[in-house]
């Protein structure tokens, strides 16, 4: 079986700046990778390829056997329902309950799902990350670690075969960031890839998962899961 | 005991009802949610758009009356009449008659005698009183001309001025230049309406583009996550088309009515005065610009949307 997520030689430049020059690697399905780096290494522009918010300036993505590089735009909504996102900030509408976060990223993406599909989807996500306890709860009256619960729970409610996370424990303390890693490693176990771009070296070391490391755009070193000793950005910075 | 798989009544029509119920939900509904929540910021395009329709309307019903008039002259301009001296003798008007019958620039002669005149002239907008008081009947009898060819009525009028049948103060009818001044006026009214129509539709699109910029920046986190999510394209960009049709649909709603009430009003004051105030003008005309108002501007807004979501919606 091919990989799930594959780059092949991406180079993205913004006007004369290279953000990402020459990348190559490849996700196995069910595989938990971290991407790591200093500011301004590439990581959030790596994470905008799979995604297809941007396309590469040269070389190919591949997603799910989906050529991401030359997809049309009409088609990116397509591409985007594989692949999970999870930001920093979380980015939940305060103006729904959690289960409504959830509910409104199944229905518009899909139509056909009915409001009671939705919100029984919607909870079995909420259960399945701890918080199907405040489903009613609306974001200001969830801690910081709850919301970025709510933000996973939304993102693999249609479950999606890949999830990107762009610092998702950037705003949280140590202890909850711990808990949210160990969820999104749990997810990797049940056969979603996860990438997870972060600076949190500690938590990187304690996982002991494959580590992508990104310097001035170019991969410098693929760190396989449970070898993971120094971290070269970290030393270089 | 067996199990049974128990199937639910016309799955594919739930199916439907679903889906009907959620794109109206977020198409339409949150659409209207959102029109009336930015209603401050849709102001400005709501007046532009309204007095851009506005004007249109009463420059169409305006163009309207003008283009009537001047297929009226256009009409009247193949028919010369050709009148006669109240003290004529029989035997010069058989003569005149005979002269113009074989002329070839001639397709048909009616003679239309004084009684006849003033019996015409009764039924003309604003004569009826005239004609009542008028005694004796100051009406000529005439020869009504259908000329073959517009060009052929000055030459024609002309031949005739001179004839001793003819009443010399009033020859004929044919007055020159008359219809192409009306032509020509019909022209420049186009012209001028056109270009400032055109400068209006620039202001109102313009005006409406940016508003749909405000109404995405308002909801810009709500959009990101519909985009990031995968959301289909239609599904983002809908409600803010619905949203321009909603603003150019209230602004045609004004516009149209103020339309409706200024042409039936017009329509009114001439019944009224029996004076020929806007020729062509009917009820009928005037709904039907009302509803062309009306939908012209459920078009411009959602149109203008539109530009502004392909300018201003990322994906």
């Amino acid at each position: 079986m091919s990989p799930l997520l594959e780059f092949y030689g991406v180079a993205r430049s913004f006007g004369e700046r290279v953000a990402l020059d020459d990348v190559n690697f490849a996700l196995e399905r069910g595989e938990f990778a971290f991407l790591v780096g200093p500011t301004g290494a590439g990581k959030t522009t790596l994470l905008k390829l799979v995604n297809r918010e941007i396309r590469p300036t040269a070389g190919e993505v591949w997603i799910d056997g989906v050529a991401a590089h030359t997809l049309k735009s009409t088609r990116v909504a397509e591409l985007r329902r594989r692949v999970g996102v999870v930001f920093q900030d979380f980015k939940l509408l305060p103006r729904l309950t959690a289960v409504e976060n959830v509910s409104f990223g199944l229905q518009v993406t899909d139509l056909r799902i009915s409001d009671q599909e939705a919100r029984d989807r919607a909870q079995d996500a909420l259960d399945a990350v701890g918080l199907g306890d405040r489903a009613d709860a609306f974001p200001d009256e969830l801690s910081g670690g709850q919301q970025q619960r709510v933000a996973i729970a939304r993102a693999l409610a249609p479950q999606p075969p890949m999830l990107i996370a762009d610092e998702p424990t950037g705003n949280l303390d140590l202890e909850t960031a711990w808990q949210v890693m160990t969820l999104l490693q749990d997810v990797s176990r049940f056969g979603t890839a996860v990438l997870v771009a972060t600076h949190n070296v500690e938590i990187v070391k304690r996982l002991q998962r494959r580590v992508l490391t990104l310097v001035e755009g170019r991969l410098v070193r693929d760190q396989p899961a449970g070898r993971v000793g120094r971290l070269a950005w970290a030393v270089k910075s | 005991m067996g199990g049974q798989v128990l199937r639910p009544a016309f799955p594919g029509r739930r199916t439907l009802l679903v889906v009907i119920k959620n794109t109206v939900r977020y198409l339409l509904r949150d659409a209207a949610r959102n029109w009336v929540r930015n209603l401050g910021s849709t102001a400005p395009a709501l007046g532009s758009m309204t007095i851009l329709l506005l004007l249109s309307g009463i420059a169409g019903l305006g163009w309207y009356t003008l283009r009537s008039a001047t297929a009226r002259a256009s009409a009247d301009a193949a028919v010369l009449h050709v009148y006669l001296r109240d003290d004529a003798k029989q035997a010069d008007v058989d003569t005149l008659r005979q002269n113009l019958a074989g002329n070839p620039r001639v397709v048909r002669v009616t003679y239309v005698s004084k009684a006849d005149a003033l019996k015409k002239a009764a039924r003309r907008p604003g004569l009826p009183d005239l004609t009542a008081v008028a005694d004796p009947n100051p009406f000529p009898a005439s020869f009504d001309l259908m000329v073959r060819s517009v060009q052929d009525v000055g030459g024609l009028a002309g031949s005739v001025q001179h004839d001793p049948a003819v009443d010399p103060l009033l020859p004929t009818s044919y007055e020159p230049g008359a219809y192409q001044r009306l032509q020509q006026l019909l022209t420049w009214v186009g012209v001028a309406g056109l270009v400032l129509m055109l400068l209006l539709a620039f202001v109102a699109v313009t005006v409406t583009a940016n508003s749909v910029r405000a109404a995405i920046h308002s909801r810009r986190d709500e959009l990101m996550i519909m985009q990031l999510v995968g959301a289909r394209r239609w599904m983002v960009r809908g409600p803010f088309l619905v949203e321009g049709a909603l603003t150019g649909g209230a602004a045609g709603i004004i516009a149209g009515l103020v339309t409706l009430i200024v042409g039936v009003s017009v329509v009114g004051i001439g019944a009224a005065n029996f004076a020929q105030v806007a020729p062509g003008l009917t009820t009928g005309v005037a709904i039907l610009a009302g509803a062309v108002v009306l939908l012209v501007g459920v078009g411009l807004g959602s149109g203008s949307s539109l530009l502004g979501v392909r300018r201003h919606l990322e994906t």
